[in-house]
C-alpha cells in the first residue's frame, strides 16, 4: 500500500487525518463517532447485550416472571428494557449509532480509497520500486523499443490494457486488475445499511396479525397482537377446507388451507396455504399457522331399521334434517356435545313421526347400547364424527422486506469482492544496456500476497517462453496483422 | 441400517487419523504425515458415503430427504466439513500439523453422533416447517462456516503455544518448533475466517429467507437467530480489529477462540440451554 499504509493506519484508529491542529468539541466528536475503535467497541456491546435477551426470556406474561425473579428483579427489569430488549430504546440507541459509525467511516474511508487508486502511478521511483514484492529481472537481446510491442502483447493476456509510458530512454509499463475488490467493504457496509432500513420500514409501515377461520367461513379483517383490527384492502377470505396429514409415525406431515379470495361476490383466486408455501394477495401474506377443532361438519350414522334389519349409511349434518322412509320418518342433529359428563361426545337428535309429537334424545357415540332401550322405529349407531376445523393464518404486511433482500444480495456481492478477490497491480521497466534489454517487473497486491505470488510465477513464467528469441521487428508486426 | 454402520466404522477411523497425527507430532517423521493424510481422505470419502447411503436409506423408508434434518445428521454433517476443509487448507499449504487440531474436532464431532445416548440415528421424516428447499442451503453453508470457525480454533491455539513459548513460559516444550511461522498461522486464523464469516452471513440469511417462508418473519430474536448474530459480531470484531494491525496475533488469536466459542453455544448450547424454533433440531 505504499506509503499510504500509515495514513491509512492512523484513519482506522481514528486519530487525526486532517492536518487541523485545533480540535474543537464537535471535531473530536465527529472522529470519534467515525473511528474503528468505536465500531468494534459497538460490535462487542452489542453482541454482550443480545447475549443477556436470549438468557432472560423476551415479551413473556408478567406472571412468568414473578416466577423466576422478585419482584424487585422484575420491575427493574422491566424498567431497563430487559424484557423488550431488542426494541428497547437504548437497544435502537446502540444499533442507531453503528448505523451513524458505519455511514462515517465508510465515506472516509472511501475518499481514501478514491486516492490510493488514483494514486497508482504508471512510473515509479528506484526507492518504491524496492519496496515492491514481488520482482523479477529478464535479460533480451535487442533494444527496449524492439521488444516493447511484444512485451506488451504477452502481457495481454495476463493483465490486459496495460499502459505505456517513455520516460528517458526508458520505457514504463503499468497494469492493474481487481480494482473493484477495493470496493467490496462499501457494498457490505451498504447491505447492512439497507437490511437496517428494510427492517424500519417494515416495523413502521407493515404489521403482523393473526385470523382463525372456520371452515365455511369467511373473514375480512386480521387481527394484531394488540387487539387492533385491520381490514384487507378489498377483499374478503374464505377458508374452503382445512387438511392435515400424518405419517405413520404420528408425526404431522402436511397442514393445509385451501382458501378463496373473493372481492365481492366475485372469486378471485382459489388456493392452498400450506407451511412454507404461504399465500401473498395485494400486500398481505397468509402462513398457515395453527388449527383447531372448531365444532362438528357431520356425522356419518349408520341407521337400522328395527323392523325389517335395513341398514342405512347416513351422511348427517349438524342442524339439517334428514327423512327416511319416503319421509314418514325424519330427524335433525340440533346439536352437539363434546362430553357429556364423562361420556364422551353424543349428539341431541330431534326425530319427527307423522301424527306424533316429536321425539328428543340424545346419542352417545361410545354408549351405543343405551340406543337398544329407546323405543322407536329407528336404531342409530354414530359411525363417526367428521369435525369442523379452523385454520389459524398469520397475516403480515411488510414492504420493508424486498429491500431486506436487497441489502443482503449487496453484502454477498461485497464479501466476494472483498474476500475472494483482489486488486493487483504490475509494473514493467524495459531499459537499454548496450545492445540488450533489461526487462525488470514488479507487482504488488492488496490480498493474498501468497497466491499473487504464485501468479506473477507463473506469468513470468509465461513472459520468458514468448519472448524468447528475437525481438520482432516492428514492421514485420504490422505486415502479420 | 448400514448408513449407522457405516458411520461408525468412520468414527473410529477418524479416531485412528487423529492417533496417526499425534505420533507425527511426536516423531515428526514424514511417513507417518503422507500416512495420517491418506488415512484422512479414505476415512473422508468413506464418510461420504455414509451420508449418501443415509440418503438412500430415506428414500427406501419412502419420505426421502437429504441427512441434514436432525441432530445426529448434523453431527455427522459437521464432522464432514471439518475433515473437507482441513484436507483443503492441507492440499493448498501442504501443513499436515494442523491436522494433530483438526482431526480431533472431526473425532469429536461425529463421536458425539455415533456414541451419545441422546442422540438419536433414526431417520424421521420432514415434519412441514422443515420440508423447505432453504434447509439444504441453510445447513450446508452454516456448517462449512462452523467448520472453517473450528479450523481458525485449531489454528489459533497452535498459535498461542507457539507463541507462549517464544516468550519463554515453557521453553523445554519442542513441540512448537514443528509448527508453521507465527506470521503464517496468524495469516491462516486470517483466511479460514475470512472464508467462514461470507459462508456464517450467507447462512443466516438462507435462514431468514427461510423462516420469512414458514413464519412470515425474516426475524424474530429467537435465541438461534440472536446466536447466531453474536457469532457474527465476534467474527466483525475480528475482522475490524485485525485492520487496525494493532491487534494481531495473540489478541486476534484469542479472539477466534471466542468466536468458536459462540458458535457451539450456537449450536449446541441453544439446544439445551435456551429454547426456540428451532428447538425440533434437538
Amino acid at each position: 500500500m505504499l506509503a499510504l499504509g500509515e495514513a491509512q493506519r492512523q484513519f482506522f484508529l481514528g486519530e487525526a487525518l486532517s492536518s487541523k491542529s485545533e480540535k474543537d468539541l464537535f471535531s473530536s466528536l465527529g472522529e470519534v463517532l467515525s473511528s474503528l475503535r468505536l465500531a468494534i467497541a459497538l460490535l462487542i456491546v452489542l453482541a454482550v447485550a443480545s447475549i443477556f435477551g436470549t438468557v432472560i426470556p423476551q415479551n413473556a406474561a408478567p406472571e412468568e416472571y414473578l416466577r423466576v425473579y422478585k419482584l424487585t428483579t422484575y420491575k427493574i427489569l422491566h424498567i431497563l428494557g430487559f424484557l423488550d430488549m431488542y426494541r428497547s430504546w437504548w437497544f435502537v440507541f446502540l444499533l442507531t449509532l453503528l448505523c451513524l459509525n458505519l455511514i462515517t467511516c465508510s465515506i472516509g474511508r472511501f475518499r481514501l480509497t478514491l486516492r490510493l487508486l488514483s494514486q497508482s502511478r504508471q512510473r515509479l521511483e528506484d526507492a518504491e520500486w524496492k519496496s515492491l514484492s514481488p520482482k523479477k529481472n529478464l535479460s533480451l537481446k535487442g533494444l527496449p523499443a524492439e521488444w516493447l510491442p511484444s512485451v506488451r502483447k504477452a502481457l495481454a493476456h495476463h493483465f490486459p490494457s496495460a499502459k505505456a509510458l517513455d520516460h528517458s530512454g526508458t520505457h514504463h509499463l503499468f497494469a492493474e486488475k481487481g480494482k473493484l475488490s477495493r470496493f467490496g467493504v462499501y457494498f457490505v457496509h451498504l447491505g447492512v445499511l439497507v437490511i437496517l432500513g428494510g427492517a424500519l420500514i417494515g416495523f413502521f409501515y407493515g404489521f403482523r396479525g393473526n385470523i382463525n377461520i372456520a371452515e365455511g367461513e369467511t373473514t375480512n379483517r386480521a387481527i394484531l397482537r394488540n387487539g387492533q383490527q385491520i381490514p384487507f384492502p378489498g377483499f374478503q377470505m374464505r377458508l374452503e377446507k382445512f387438511t392435515v396429514a400424518f405419517y405413520p409415525n404420528g408425526a404431522p406431515k402436511e397442514f393445509k388451507s385451501v382458501v378463496t379470495i373473493l372481492e365481492g361476490t366475485q372469486t378471485v383466486l382459489n388456493e392452498p396455504i400450506r407451511v412454507n408455501h404461504p399465500l401473498t394477495y395485494k400486500g398481505l401474506s397468509f402462513y398457515q399457522s395453527s388449527y383447531g377443532v372448531a365444532g362438528v361438519e357431520k356425522a356419518v350414522l349408520l341407521v337400522k331399521e328395527k323392523a325389517t334389519g335395513k341398514e342405512h349409511l347416513i351422511d348427517a349434518r349438524v342442524g339439517a334434517r334428514t327423512e327416511l322412509s319416503g319421509g314418514n320418518y325424519s330427524f335433525i342433529l340440533t346439536r352437539f356435545h363434546p362430553d357429556v359428563q364423562g361420556m364422551g361426545p353424543a349428539f341431541q337428535i330431534m326425530s319427527f313421526e307423522p301424527n306424533r309429537p316429536h321425539e328428543n334424545f340424545m346419542l352417545f357415540q361410545k354408549h351405543p347400547e343405551m340406543e337398544d332401550r329407546r323405543p322407536g322405529p329407528y336404531r342409530f349407531l354414530i359411525r363417526e364424527i367428521v369435525p369442523k376445523y379452523y385454520s389459524g393464518l398469520q397475516v403480515n404486511k411488510d414492504p420493508g422486506v424486498l429491500l431486506v433482500w436487497v441489502g443482503c444480495a449487496l453484502m454477498i456481492i461485497g464479501f466476494y469482492l472483498t474476500f475472494f478477490l483482489s486488486h493487483r497491480r504490475l509494473w514493467i521497466r524495459l531499459s537499454g544496456k548496450g545492445k540488450e534489454t533489461l526487462l525488470e517487473i514488479a507487482g504488488s497486491s492488496h490480498r493474498n500476497r501468497t497466491g499473487f505470488e504464485q501468479e506473477f510465477e507463473k506469468m513470468v513464467h509465461s513472459l520468458k517462453e514468448k519472448l524468447s528469441g528475437q525481438p520482432k521487428d516492428s514492421k514485420e508486426r504490422e505486415r502479420q496483422s | 441400517m448400514i448408513s449407522s454402520k457405516l458411520v461408525t466404522i468412520v468414527t473410529f477411523l477418524y479416531l485412528f487419523c487423529t492417533v496417526l497425527y499425534f505420533n507425527y507430532l511426536a516423531f515428526r517423521s514424514k511417513k507417518l504425515g503422507n500416512l495420517a493424510v491418506m488415512a484422512t481422505w479414505i476415512s473422508l470419502l468413506l464418510h461420504t458415503a455414509a451420508i449418501l447411503w443415509r440418503w438412500v436409506e430415506s428414500y427406501q423408508m419412502g419420505f426421502g430427504h437429504a441427512p441434514l434434518s436432525n441432530m445426529y445428521e448434523s453431527l455427522v454433517f459437521f464432522s464432514w466439513c471439518i475433515a473437507l476443509i482441513y484436507l483443503l487448507v492441507e492440499l493448498r499449504l501442504k501443513s499436515r500439523i494442523i491436522g494433530v487440531f483438526a482431526m480431533p474436532l472431526s473425532f469429536l464431532s461425529i463421536a458425539y453422533a455415533a456414541l451419545a445416548p441422546g442422540v438419536s440415528d433414526r431417520i424421521d421424516p420432514l415434519i412441514p416447517a422443515l420440508q423447505s428447499n432453504w434447509l439444504h442451503a441453510h445447513v450446508i453453508t452454516c456448517f462449512l462456516s462452523y467448520a472453517s470457525f473450528a479450523i481458525s480454533f485449531g489454528i489459533s491455539i497452535m498459535y498461542l503455544i507457539k507463541a507462549r513459548k517464544k516468550e519463554g513460559v515453557h521453553p523445554e516444550t519442542g513441540l512448537a518448533d514443528f509448527f508453521p511461522s507465527l506470521e503464517s498461522l496468524d495469516n491462516l486464523i486470517y483466511k479460514t475466517i475470512a472464508v467462514g464469516f461470507p459462508l456464517l452471513t450467507i447462512g443466516i440469511i438462507t435462514g431468514a429467507a427461510w423462516a420469512n417462508y414458514a413464519w412470515g418473519a425474516y426475524w424474530s430474536w429467537d435465541p438461534k437467530e440472536t446466536w447466531s448474530l453474536i457469532t457474527w459480531f465476534v467474527y466483525a470484531v475480528f475482522l475490524h480489529a485485525r485492520l487496525t494491525r494493532e491487534w494481531r496475533g495473540k489478541r486476534t488469536a484469542i479472539l477466534s477462540l471466542i468466536g468458536f466459542g459462540a458458535v457451539i453455544f450456537t449450536y449446541f448450547g441453544v439446544n439445551y440451554v435456551l429454547s426456540g424454533l428451532h428447538s425440533y433440531a434437538s
